[in-house]
């Protein structure tokens, strides 16, 4: 996938656990796992607003894109 | 919890209605073939075979067990899919394969019927009717290869 989650590494900055941040943005913490292991095919702007406001950042702070390798 | 499975009193009836109706359509297949003797002598009689001679009878009952085999195919495999449409795994790769089953087994049946027409045109009528439910099951086989899809991208949708 060429859009990295860069989603732990923003959890570590703000001392967040995956269990309290799923709680506060309302997801289970089964969708936070697929999000966080790049295995999301799609974030809805509801949720990555809710991450936004709970980890006091940007999209861009979560979300980079990458040059995938040719196959 | 499964939130793909429907709680309400009428989709319960439903399936078991369409449980029942299997049954029933198993016991009729089997009662065939149990008393294809019988079978074949009342459409003897009753002439709407048309214009068969006594010795036509072993292709009739030929046609008749050749069809039995993929009926039986058939019910089996819509038992399972209603029985995975019951606990809730609806769009799922094996009940796309169940359809397909089901809808080869409808062309099955309707060529054995075509080629068995030749000799008794009534049957005809049996084999456009099972082409067409063939490809109807063939249709909704490819709407639930499609909602397969969509559902594996809403699954991994956060």
């Amino acid at each position: 996938m060429a859009i990295i989650v860069n989603l732990d590494v923003m959890m570590a900055k703000r001392k967040i656990g995956a269990g309290e941040l799923a709680e506060r943005i309302g997801i289970t913490p089964a969708n936070l796992s697929i999000l966080k292991n790049q295995k999301a095919k799609a974030i809805r702007f509801s949720t990555l607003e809710q991450i936004c406001r709970v980890l006091d950042c940007q999209p861009g702070d979560i979300l980079e894109y990458a040059e995938e390798a040719e196959k | 919890m499964n939130h793909n499975q429907p709680s309400t009193a009428c989709f319960r009836r439903s399936i078991l209605l369409s449980q029942g109706l299997l049954a029933l359509f198993t016991a009729v297949v089997v009662f065939l073939d149990i008393r294809c003797q019988w079978f074949w002598e009342w459409s003897f009689d009753s002439g709407i075979l048309g214009t068969v001679r006594q010795s036509d009878k072993y292709l009739f009952l030929g046609c008749l067990f050749g069809c039995s085999l993929p009926a039986y195919v058939l019910l089996y495999s819509m038992h399972i899919l209603l029985k995975r449409v019951q606990h809730g795994s609806v769009f799922t790769p094996e009940n796309v394969r169940l359809l397909r089953t089901v809808s080869l087994c409808c062309f099955l049946a309707a060529l054995l019927c075509l080629v068995s027409g030749l000799r008794f045109p009534v049957l005809l009528v049996i084999t456009v009717a099972a082409g067409f439910v063939g490809l109807i099951v063939q249709i909704v086989k490819n709407v639930f290869q499609q909602a397969l899809c969509m559902k594996d991208e809403l699954d991994f949708t956060v």
